[in-house]
């Protein structure tokens, strides 16, 4: 299963011209949807908070959302084990190919399914609650 | 019936001889007619030439206000001689190009071939591009990779272009410096010809980045394409999100207003609490013990250098190995 298998003409399609159409619609979409993006930035400037001003520290102190849900995290956690986690973390995402060298399954890509869903949902649930706390 | 190629160089060399003699003739009948018009002979405009000092240098502003006018002998528009040449000149070139079009069929008795198809042979005999294009070109994608799921990927490397023109676009008017930065938004958003537009796309295109690029690991991790032969692109694949939330982390600090400021501060803590190079990784990111001037450079260099270097690098390398391994087919 790991290594490509022999493809016939029957379940492939040539890449030129029939994908290469296919992918410059997308293309093409995603232009589209970009410009009208600065259609409405036009109409609703992304816009700026007042200078920085290192003095004066605002009441709610944030990150980007992408980095609430570790924001989050570390409230409740102590500073150095929070700040280790992320990076621990990283370290298993990027080796994980090597860690998880078994054949593949069904089962073990419903497993995978069911751990990502439950991840997500903890991801989302926790920048949720630092985007309101 | 074909005859010998020397043969038809001789004939060639005739038709351009005709040609230019005919050139010649045309032109000094013309030259005739033109001193017929003015009323004198040649003799006489020899003798007025050699009786009135020719001055070389052009008339003053005072002398002839319209330079041209004055050179074309004529009370004409400036532009008038401009789109006579013009006009007549492509006649003329197209003219020329059918008669050395006609004379190439004729002497060489073969169907004439397209521009287009001698500049892409000449190309092709240089940089021998044909053979490795058609093979890139026809490599046949597998029917299960026709879904949606699969375009994840494509369009977060599309949107990292987005990113490069708009990022591009505003570097022109941004000035990345604490006193000067603020401002300089500020300009973009409200003076710049659609600066507010394409801030506006930049914005939103990062922020759809890195949404795009955790969907698209996601999948890859859901249907076990990371597994051998595909382990080094999966890190690959994290190396790169790892880059995106650079990009998205040394983007944010640009601004310069309080909410740039306080979320970058916020951020290198964060980093600063990791053990033993925690301290290390703050001074290295500030530029010092806070957030200043020089984080803000430092930032901006990172931004629009070191970052997108490092992730052009590591999209040739992912998509490189995306067309050698293939995709993985699903279970």
């Amino acid at each position: 299963m790991a290594t490509t298998n022999p493809e016939t003409h029957k379940d492939t399609i040539p890449f030129y011209p029939d994908h290469l159409s296919t992918e410059v619609k997308v293309m093409l979409g995603i232009v589209v949807l970009a410009l009208l993006v600065g259609i409405l930035g036009m109409l609703f400037p992304v816009g700026l908070q007042p200078p920085a001003d290192p003095m004066d520290t605002p009441a709610h102190v944030k990150p980007e959302w992408y980095f609430l849900a570790l924001y989050q995290l570390l409230k409740f956690i102590p500073k150095t084990i929070g700040a280790l986690i992320p990076v621990l973390l990283v370290l298993v995402l990027a080796l994980w190919p090597f860690f998880d060298r078994k054949q593949d399954t069904k089962k073990a890509t419903r497993i995978r399914l069911i751990a990502v869903t439950a991840g997500l949902i903890l991801l989302i649930a926790l920048t949720i609650w630092g985007e309101v706390s | 019936m074909s005859l010998p190629k020397r043969r038809n160089a001789v004939r060639l060399v005739l038709i351009v001889l005709g040609a230019l003699t005919l050139l010649l003739v045309a032109a000094a009948w013309h030259g005739q007619a033109a001193i017929a018009r003015a009323g004198r002979s040649i003799d006489q405009t020899a003798q007025v030439l050699n009786a009135v000092p020719v001055s070389i240098s052009p008339p003053t502003p005072e002398e002839n206000s319209c330079l041209h006018c004055h050179i074309g002998g004529e009370n004409k528009n400036l532009w008038t001689p401009l789109a006579r040449w013009s006009v007549f000149g492509t006649f003329g070139l197209v003219f020329v190009f059918g008669i050395y079009r006609s004379a190439s069929v004729w002497t060489q008795r073969k169907p004439w071939k397209p521009l287009t198809v001698r500049t892409a042979e000449w190309v092709d005999e240089r940089y021998q591009i044909s053979q490795p294009l058609s093979k890139i070109l026809s490599k046949p994608v597998p029917r299960f990779a026709l879904k949606w799921w699969y375009c994840l990927g494509g369009i977060t490397a599309f949107l990292f272009v987005v990113q490069g023109l708009t990022g591009i676009m505003l570097a022109f008017y941004y000035k990345p410096s604490a006193d000067l930065a603020y401002a300089s938004i500020q300009f973009i958003e409200n003076e710049v010809r659609f600066g507010a537009a394409v801030r506006a796309i930049h914005h939103w295109a990062a922020n759809g980045m890195i949404v795009l690029c955790v969907a698209h690991m996601l999948r890859v991790f859901i249907m076990g394409a990371y597994k051998k032969p595909r382990e080094l692109n999966w890190v690959s694949g994290v190396t790169l999100l790892i880059l995106t939330l650079a990009f998205g982390f040394t983007g944010y600090l640009l601004p310069w207003d309080q909410r740039a400021f306080w979320a970058t501060t916020v951020g290198t803590e964060i980093a600063a609490s990791i053990p033993v190079i925690g301290q290390l990784a703050l001074v290295f990111l500030r530029v010092g013990w806070d957030v200043a001037d020089l984080t803000l450079s430092r930032f901006y260099g990172l931004h629009i250098i070191i970052v997108p270097l490092a992730t052009v690098a590591f999209m040739l390398v992912h998509f490189m190995m995306v067309r050698r391994l293939g995709i993985k087919q699903p279970l």
